[in-house]
């Protein structure tokens, strides 16, 4: 990260997030066994925190790491793949990708391909009913809601629901967007349609985006090398763009700039106010 | 021209609301006595018709001054469009969207050239209400202006507001309720449930329920007349009423049976295409009213006018200002012919062309015609295309728009 630099005072501010981010770690394993807990690894930088964080502590008070999993969408970047494969030999994890490969079959994983729902598997085509979607088939996209809900829902439903999974670690945090200003620590999530019951926790919620980064400089936390080239947020290849070309992340006006600017996160959002709406 | 060529532009729109509920378009609606206080400073026109019945269809001749299916059958914004926001900011003018319809959110591609959009998609929104409420659209256009107007020097600005509180589903707090009739005592959870069992399910057989939704829709807009009575004194506090003018309309209307549906699927008959339109334009044409049909692909035109910029050839309405010089034209529309809330992809377009009063309306699906005259069928239940002697004419106006994106290629 070259020249970066943080104060002392600074650092001692990230010392004690950290001390209040092992706390909720340690609270949760006081609440779940590590086999009940799952944690979900992106290979961006604050799942990479979170990540690092829970091992952390598990090394310190001799507790085994929960499962870490990671979802393929089938639209990933290279340089993240890249970056997960390297980083879980070199921490000796377990990593579990989740991935639906039927879909992926289905359209010979291609991106913009068409997905016939006759070509796929019983299960799929019960989760599709399950949203109300009745068409023949769908376009292979992150805009596909039919797509989206298959690729990442439904294999983490079937991830929780096989594994008997209790607890899900997030690396979501307040500054984030202002919906997230009220999240807690721990959400517990009733069993709905779309999803089995589960709690979720976010030991990373009162990092900023600047916390972050001041955190992965002190530590010396690996990043992937996409934000060295200007992306300040990764998500799905097609739908992630860099904020500023040729600028890292940690050298572009984190404070008065959106860091989500580079993503469509938003598809997920605007097909559920659609459905809320009458529409789906 | 000079006094006009200092002015602001807003663009105030109201999702889902029907003309006929407007005091100033139906004396018997006691629905909105703000709205109506107004009329007397606006100029007022009676027969603005939009180009789609639903906000995808509709939108577009809004904020960009083209129809829904000009570059094919597209679900995002396409880029050819080019949106009123993007013209004025190359004009000079700050731009600002504030809104909550998905449709139009940064996700469909109409985030392009505001200078501000907010768009709600990132707050969390209930099964009951699932937008933000018209008095935090307004909040949230305060916190704009107040960061927009700093100092006397500030740039001109368009903004353009939108609120959803008119759309389904209807449950609407108590007190409006109240005043629309005490007599009902629906609790939300009732409301809700009628949403889901007679709107979602298109479902009209029972006309008590029917009536009972009506009711519980002119809830929601007394509602909107008190958001839009708190918008003009946050519009009086910043001193901005005399410098600014502001367009208030609406992308569709709803339908209670009249055409055997409920909501607004793809019909393009008065109660989901005839939308209010006022231009409250303080000392221009004050309390006049103009019957001329005009379309609300007209609207990016105006605001160019009002700002004294040079129209945009991209755009293919005109200029409903000054009034005097709007040509006489027919107007056209078009939309997916769905009957659900669901959109299939198999489901086929329909269009529709008016001239003066009489409306033809061509259905892909099924093949058919349809043909009004609104003079003496203003309920539009008597098909006339093969008994009247313009029909022929009307057909040859619309038949090159039937699927003229496929033939382009």
């Amino acid at each position: 990260m070259g020249e970066y630099k943080v104060s002392e005072e600074k650092a001692r501010e990230i010392e004690e997030k950290i001390k209040r981010s092992k706390e909720v770690i340690r609270e949760a394993f006081q609440k779940f066994k590590p086999s009940e807990c799952a944690i979900t690894w992106t290979g961006g930088k604050d799942s990479t925190t979170n990540l690092w964080l829970i091992r952390q502590v598990c090394i310190e008070d001799n507790i085994d790491l929960p499962h870490v999993i990671t979802i393929d969408e089938g639209d990933a970047f290279p340089e993240i793949t890249d970056f997960l494969i390297k980083i879980s030999k070199k921490w000796n994890i377990d990593l579990k990708w989740l991935c639906n490969f039927d879909v992926l079959r289905a359209c010979q994983s291609k991106l913009g391909g068409t997905v016939k729902v006759k070509d796929l598997n019983e299960r799929n085509r019960a989760e599709l009913k399950r949203i109300g979607f009745e068409e023949e088939s769908f376009t292979f996209e992150a805009e596909s809601y039919a797509g989206n809900h298959l690729m990442k829902t439904v294999v983490l439903n079937q991830f929780i629901e096989e594994n008997n999974i209790k607890a899900l670690f997030m690396a979501v945090r307040w500054d984030e967007h202002p919906a997230r200003k009220n999240d807690k620590y721990f959400t517990e999530k009733e069993a709905g349609d779309l999803q089995p019951a589960h709690t979720r926790i976010a030991p990373i919620l009162h990092f900023t985006e600047r916390d972050i980064w001041d955190n992965t400089h002190l530590h010396n936390l690996p990043y992937c090398p996409l934000y060295e080239i200007g992306y300040r947020s990764l998500g799905v290849r097609s739908t992630t763009n860099p904020m500023q070309v040729g600028v890292p992340a940690w050298n572009q006006d984190l404070e008065n700039t959106v860091e989500r600017m580079g993503r469509r996160q938003d598809k997920e959002k605007a097909m559920e106010r659609l459905r809320k709406l009458g529409y789906m | 021209m000079n006094s006009l060529r200092l002015k602001n532009v807003i663009l105030l729109t109201v999702d889902t609301l029907r003309k006929d509920v407007l005091g100033c378009y139906n004396p018997e609606s006691k629905l909105t006595p703000f709205i109506d206080s107004l009329q007397d400073r606006c100029i007022k026109f009676t027969n603005m018709q939009a180009i789609g019945p639903y906000t995808q269809a509709s939108f577009p001749g809004i904020l960009t001054s083209s129809y829904y299916f000009d570059w094919g059958r597209h679900k995002k914004c396409p880029p050819q469009r080019i949106l009123i926001s993007e013209v004025l900011k190359k004009g000079g003018i700050t731009t600002a969207g504030i809104h909550s319809n998905p449709y139009i959110s940064e996700f469909f591609g109409w985030n392009r050239g505001w200078d501000f959009f907010y768009d709600s998609m990132e707050e969390e929104v209930t099964d009951e209400v699932p937008y933000i409420k018209g008095d935090k659209i307004n909040k949230k256009v305060d916190e704009w202006l107040s960061s927009h107007i700093k100092g006397k020097d500030y740039g001109r600005f368009f903004l353009w507001m939108h609120y959803m509180d008119v759309h389904e589903p209807y449950v609407p707090e108590r007190r409006y309720v109240e005043m629309v009739d005490p007599s009902i005592k629906l609790s939300s959870n009732e409301m809700f449930n009628l949403f889901k069992n007679v709107i979602l399910k298109r479902d009209v057989s029972d006309k008590e329920k029917v009536e009972l939704l009506k009711k519980l829709y002119f809830a929601h807009v007394r509602e909107i007349d008190e958001y839009v009575q708190d918008f003009f004194s946050i519009l009086k506090r910043y001193d901005l009423l005399e410098n600014s003018t502001v367009i208030i309309t609406s992308d569709h209307g709803d339908e209670f049976g009249e055409h055997g549906g409920l909501s607004h699927d793809g019909k393009f008959y008065s109660e989901l295409i005839n939308v209010p339109f006022l231009i409250y334009n303080p000392g221009e044409d004050e309390g006049k009213v103009c019957d001329k049909l005009v379309s609300n692909i007209d609207i990016p035109p105006t605001i160019l006018h009002i700002f004294g910029l040079e129209q945009f050839k991209g755009f293919k309405g005109h200029s409903l200002l000054p009034l005097e010089n709007y040509p006489e034209k027919g107007c056209f529309g078009e939309a997916i012919d769905k009957r659900s809330a669901h959109e299939k992809e198999t489901d086929k377009p329909t269009y529709y062309y008016q001239e003066e009063k009489l409306k033809i309306i061509y259905r892909e699906s099924t093949d058919t015609w349809e043909m009004y005259d609104l003079r003496d069928d203003p309920r539009e239940l008597n098909n006339i295309v093969n008994i009247s002697t313009g029909a022929e004419s009307m057909k040859q106006i619309l038949k090159p728009r039937i699927g003229r994106w496929l033939k382009d290629k």
